[in-house]
């Protein structure tokens, strides 16, 4: 028989060797699927996670894809120590790129060097403003956040669609639901024309660095973890839950709504109807995996970019069907939280 | 006959601890028998490896002779053996007979569980209603439903864990006598404490425990108080001293006709509450639980905000309308009864904890907390007070009751606090640190400081209060001198309540 | 979560041949590399089926010497231009985009690539090494909706579309047309689900126009959800890129099809000759791009014959579907009599037709 005890306290060890364990699990099962496919599971495996990696390409890739996914997960893990639950970050990252479009666009100051930190100040303030509704119901009349951000996301991507389809068509666009493409001075420049990857990276960079201080060393991250971990405590200490309620997700807003800014000042160079392949969502799991700390968010935005990346490879060198690449990626994600556990419980056999 | 429970050389090391030493002793049927020691000695541990949840390294137990081999709480409960944790393991938001449903899987049909439930309840004098949901039970109540679940398996051998530290004086009653009679009908009972009262006035035979090993077997009826503290502490307990203090001219706390409507079922409403505390001064507020302390205790904390700002003053300052926070800038400090999640945050290590309250000393500067000062002060306050931990980085939820009691007792004393809220200072803390809590009290008192302490020991209360004032229904009593009041007196006073009679004496 | 979320079905072995499921390097005498993106997962049937049909057709002129790679569930601009550019980088000749979704992104990407051969299918841009090829469905709409006009009970026919694109709408004017053309006081109810592919949202689409009376259901998405809810329902349907008669529970009147096989071949073999040059194709009946796939068995001979002397007068040019007079919704005349709408602006349809409910929205 087997039984799951509580640790008195988590374990050091567990919280490095599970994700080894959770990734050894997978590797196991992975490779006996493949093979039940008649796919070798050495070469799919190195599909996945080498070569996506090989080429300077693949690197660029990597980073791009990884950007948005760790710039909106540091932000939503503020809110989420605290136990605010934004799970809107999709829609807030919707507003901050129909707020950089909308500058980029139509801004009178398109000559000017301040185009494009005009278009990134827009974004964040579009992110916090959609962000800031959910704050302020929760904090006057106590309404349930998740649903909120969830529910206003669906009222960000109808805006999307109305934008596109309707006033911002790109008026020499076939009527094609799109904007027209931003300015040169309106995107981020890139590093080298061969390569997508844009100076957007190093936004990335500043948000672990400011999420990593706010977390570990400022005393306002430290009463909102004390408003998740232990709200009655923050309560007997005079902590305002209202405080946590607004800086976590106004913190989430301003990321997503960053991110937004980088997806259509970066890759994208317009608006259309599908601006993000789930990001918001996504970075949530990202958060998780990455336990809600700085750095382990940015291990979690690179693993599943390279999921992602990785999931394309098998399937443009082994014809392996995105379905099964989905099961793996799955099952790496699956374990990966999953063993988190054994850093708070562990299973002991009884007989 | 053989005895019931028979320990040899039960050995059981943790890194850096032994927690029991070379154990052995025996319960015979039908014996209440004590195992007495104070927090830390090992009792615990103990109890987990008779009742099979975490195994010994070595030694033997015999249950009516026969050695057990493979040990489990499986074995366990088909040997007879059934244990009350200190912490009990019920779902709140289900109702009493169906959290014992969950434990005794063969037994759903809940139509005829509940009838048994009513009928042990009934037999042994442990009134519960088995449609009640959890959530709106005392915590006397739910003791009984632990123990309700156990004797519904006929234990021989029934083990319970500190079962007084969440009662009123007057469910002790009620639960001595339960288990007396349970004794009486041949089962062994298993008696955790470290209270030498109800030691002595229960149990047939004590073992003492005292850093991890056996310093003593005694007929703790026959043992006078003072031997059986030496037995556990390892020395004289001092007594607690109460110099003589001079009263400020104005009161530094007041209560102004508080008035709270209740929050929901469970709570009490406050109603026209008038109190005064003075510098130099400690005043107690006494009560069964449930009156409204819980209620009264957040109010004057800042953790319940009251619309209208005269209903308490500091140092004839409104402070009603501000909160936790910002009535400790203004010189409050507050000790609540829980520990874990309130008064400390669990996860967390004691530097943090520190920087919970005290904070205010200089522990910030542009919004970045200075870590070094947070471990300073925890360390002055682990050494201060003589708190048992691995230095500031332990983590809360590691130390023991009484230690953690000692580091927020600490934390909040250091802090020099103006008006000191104290509830329940000693629960589940061991007679030396209780000791010491409330000489550290009167201390805080005598240096000039208002100090109140809300307590359901009513002996506690004697022993450190200057005034009291009685609790009851929400309402409080005029204030009470304590040179001129008895015990008695105060317990009428407790037991002025309607709701009091219905809940705790009212025995089907 | 959609991107992690993209599913496919086993067909894709078939769809994209064996030899996309093994590695390229077997095949010494490669005579040409293609790529395709697809959209949406290859199923059944539905638009990225008879997209993949046409890589089928190349495969099967070719055979071994030809190595394709496919791609499925790509919507995603972002994602997009890097599947094209992977493509391209990885030696692909030839590589077709099926969507109007990759528009931007192929259009980025085939500049950089200057000696592959870019195809798009639904584009409007075109480059010195991008060519864009469509469909005109609205010949097809023109045709079925002659049988709805003659089914329709209630004279109320609905329509469900993907995205209020010219390419949809006009087809979804062209449909009320042919039905108008039995019965003139026909009304055509629109809703759009803003997606290739929603079958929850397909489904209720399909429901609501059912209880508001339509008796006739088309549905341009890429799925065979509006043809399967309308037999289910008992209403009529009808199919779209594939033959649906199999979901329509009998009801399915006629489905028009897009063959696009003819213009995959014609692309692979040019390429291969060093003849590829970049075009625009805009073609329906005529072009064997757009077919009738068989009327339902209980329609008349006399609705059969009619449908079938519109086809071959289109084919002929005797009819057109846009042919005057026109009116907007709004009841503006948009089309004279005796004129027809131009092609430009059939290709830039924004408005619907009087008779149409609904708005592009």
């Amino acid at each position: 028989m087997l039984r799951i005890e509580a640790l008195p306290e988590p374990s050091r060890t567990m919280a490095l060797a599970a994700p080894l364990i959770a990734t050894g699990i997978t590797i196991l099962i992975s490779s006996l699927f493949f093979l039940s496919l008649g796919f070798n599971p050495i070469d799919t495996l190195h599909g996945f996670f080498v070569q996506p990696l090989m080429s300077l390409n693949g690197l660029s890739e990597w980073l791009l894809k990884a950007s948005p996914l760790i710039i909106i997960a540091c932000g939503l893990a503020i809110g989420f120590r605290a136990n605010v639950w934004n799970i809107g970050a999709e829609g807030q990252l919707i507003l901050g790129a129909i707020a950089a479009t909308g500058i980029g666009l139509f801004a009178p100051w398109q000559d000017s060097v301040f185009l494009l930190p005009s278009m990134i100040a827009g974004a964040i303030m579009a992110g916090m403003a959609w962000a800031a509704v959910p704050a302020f119901l929760r904090s006057r009349m106590n309404t349930n956040e998740i649903l909120v951000t969830l529910m206003l996301t669906y009222v960000a991507t109808l805006f999307l669609s109305y934008l596109v389809h309707g006033p911002w068509r790109d008026p020499a666009g076939f009527n094609f639901p799109q904007t027209a493409l931003l300015p040169y001075k309106a995107t981020f420049s890139v590093f080298d024309h061969s390569y997508r990857l844009n100076s957007s990276i190093f936004f990335a960079i500043a948000a672990v660095i400011i999420t990593w201080f706010f977390l570990e060393r400022s005393f306002l991250g430290f009463r909102m973890s004390v408003g998740g971990v232990a709200p009655n405590a923050a309560r007997y200490a005079g902590f305002r839950s209202s405080t946590a309620i607004w800086v976590g997700l106004l913190a989430g807003g301003a990321a997503a709504g960053l991110a937004g800014v980088g997806e259509v000042a970066g890759p994208l160079g317009q608006l259309s109807a599908h601006i993000s392949p789930g990001y918001g969502f996504a970075a949530i799991i990202v958060a998780f995996v990455g336990r809600l700390h700085a750095v382990g968010i940015v291990l979690g935005g690179l693993l599943l970019s390279l999921l992602y990346l990785g999931g394309e490879t098998v399937q443009l060198q082994y014809g392996l069907p995105s379905a099964i690449a989905n099961i793996f990626q799955g099952l790496l994600l699956f374990f990966l939280l999953g063993g988190n556990f054994l850093i708070n419980y562990r299973i002991r056999r009884i007989r | 006959m053989p005895p019931r429970l028979e320990l040899s050389g039960i050995n059981k090391a943790y890194p850096g601890v032994i927690a029991n030493d070379n154990i052995s002793f025996s319960v015979q049927p039908g014996e209440i028998h004590a195992v007495l020691g104070e927090n830390g000695a090992g009792k615990s541990t103990l109890m987990k490896i008779i009742y099979g949840a975490i195994s010994a390294d070595s030694g033997e137990i015999r249950c009516d002779g026969k050695l057990i081999k493979e040990h489990g709480p499986a074995v366990s409960r088909g040997l007879g053996i059934e244990m009350v944790y200190q912490h009990f393991a019920l779902f709140e938001s289900i109702s009493v007979v169906e959290n014992i449903a969950l434990s005794m899987p063969d037994r759903m049909n809940l139509p005829a569980l509940s009838a048994e439930v009513r009928t042990i309840s009934k037999k042994y004098g442990l009134p519960i209603d088995p449609n009640a949901l959890v959530l709106s039970l005392s915590m006397g109540e739910r003791q009984r439903v632990e123990i309700v679940r156990c004797l519904l398996r006929n234990p021989k051998l029934l083990i319970l864990d500190e079962p007084t530290s969440v009662l009123t004086p007057q469910a002790v009653q009620i639960l001595f006598e339960t288990l007396r009679q349970l004794a009486q009908e041949g089962c062994s009972i298993l008696y955790i404490s470290h209270k030498l009262d109800e030691v002595r006035t229960l149990c047939h035979t004590a073992t003492v425990l005292r850093g991890g090993h056996v310093t003593g077997r005694v007929d703790p009826s026959a043992a006078s108080a003072s031997k059986l503290a030496r037995l556990m502490v390892g020395h004289e307990l001092e007594e607690v001293s109460r110099p003589a203090t001079q009263k400020s001219k104005k009161p530094l706390f007041e209560v102004r006709e508080l008035r709270l409507a209740a929050a929901n079922a469970m709570d009490t409403a406050l109603q026209n509450l008038n109190m005064e505390v003075f510098g130099g001064e400690i005043v107690g507020i006494a009560g069964v639980a449930g009156n409204g302390q819980n209620e009264l205790a957040a109010a004057m904390s800042g953790e319940t905000v009251n619309s209208d700002p005269d209903a308490i003053l500091l140092e004839s300052r409104p402070v009603a309308h501000l909160d936790a926070g910002q009535r400790r800038d203004l010189g409050f400090g507050f000790i609540p009864e829980e520990r874990l999640g309130r008064g400390a945050i669990p996860p967390y290590p004691l530097s943090e904890n520190a920087l919970l309250t005290a904070h205010r000393q200089g522990m910030t500067t542009l919004g970045f907390t200075k870590r070094h000062r947070a471990k300073d002060f925890a360390a002055q306050v682990i050494r201060r007070f003589r708190v048992k931990a691995n230095g500031p980085d332990s983590i809360a939820s590691g130390l023991s009751g009484g230690n953690l009691q000692k580091f927020i007792v600490g934390r909040e004393i250091h802090l020099s606090p103006k008006v000191l809220l104290v509830s329940q200072p000693t629960w589940g803390v061991d007679v030396g640190a209780a000791a010491y809590i409330r000489q550290t009290l009167i201390d805080l008192s005598r240096s000039g400081k208002a100090v109140i302490v809300i307590s359901e020991e009513v002996e506690e209360l004697f022993e450190v209060c200057d005034r009291l004032y009685v609790m009851s229904d929400g309402k409080l009593s005029q204030s009470i001198d304590r040179k001129t009041a008895n015990i008695e007196d105060i317990g009428l006073l407790m037991t002025s309540g309607a709701e009091y009679d219905y809940r705790e004496t009212n025995i089907a | 979560m959609k991107n992690f979320n993209r599913r496919d079905t086993l067909k894709l072995g078939a769809a994209a041949g064996l030899t996309a499921t093994v590695p390229s390097h077997v095949y010494a005498d490669t005579l040409l590399k293609v790529g395709a993106v697809y959209v949406s997962p290859v199923s059944e049937i539905g638009w990225t089926k008879q997209h993949s049909l046409g890589i089928e057709a190349i495969q099967s002129e070719f055979g071994d010497s030809v190595d394709v790679t496919v791609l499925d569930n790509i919507y995603v601009p972002q994602d997009a231009e890097r599947v094209f550019r992977e493509l391209a980088a990885a030696g692909n000749q030839l590589i077709f985009g099926t969507s109007f979704s990759h528009s931007t992104p192929i259009q980025k990407t085939a500049p950089r690539f200057p000696d592959v051969a870019f195809e798009h299918c639904s584009g409007l841009v075109h480059l010195d090494n991008l060519g864009t090829f469509e469909a005109k469905y609205y010949e097809g709409t023109y045709v079925a909706g002659i049988t709805a006009g003659h089914v329709s009970k209630s004279a109320k026919i609905g329509f469900i579309g993907g995205f209020p694109i010219p390419d949809i709408v006009g087809p979804a004017n062209a449909l009320l047309l042919g039905a108008q053309s039995v019965n003139p006081d026909i009304t055509c109810s629109a809703i759009f689900l803003n997606s290739w592919y929603d079958p929850g949202k397909e489904n209720e689409a399909t429901k609501t126009l059912i209880s508001q009376g339509c008796d006739v259901i088309c549905s341009m998405t890429d799925t065979a959800t509006g043809v399967q809810v309308a037999g289910e329902n008992d209403a009529w349907s009808i199919g779209y890129a594939s033959d649906m008669s199999q979901f329509g529970n009998g009801k399915h009147l006629t489905a028009f099809t897009l063959n696009w096989a003819p213009i995959y071949v014609q692309a692979a073999k040019d390429v291969v000759n060093g003849t590829w040059k970049s075009s625009t194709r805009w073609l329906g009946f005529n072009g064997d791009v757009v077919r009738m796939s068989p009327f339902n068995d209980s329609l008349s001979a006399d609705v059969i014959a009619a449908a079938e002397k519109a086809m071959s007068e289109i084919k002929s040019g005797d009819l057109h579907p846009y042919a005057g007079e026109l009116k907007a919704q709004d009841g503006q005349v948009r089309v004279q009599a005796g004129s027809v709408l131009p092609d430009q602006e059939i290709r830039g349809f924004n408005w619907f037709v009087e008779g149409m409910i609904g708005n592009l929205g």
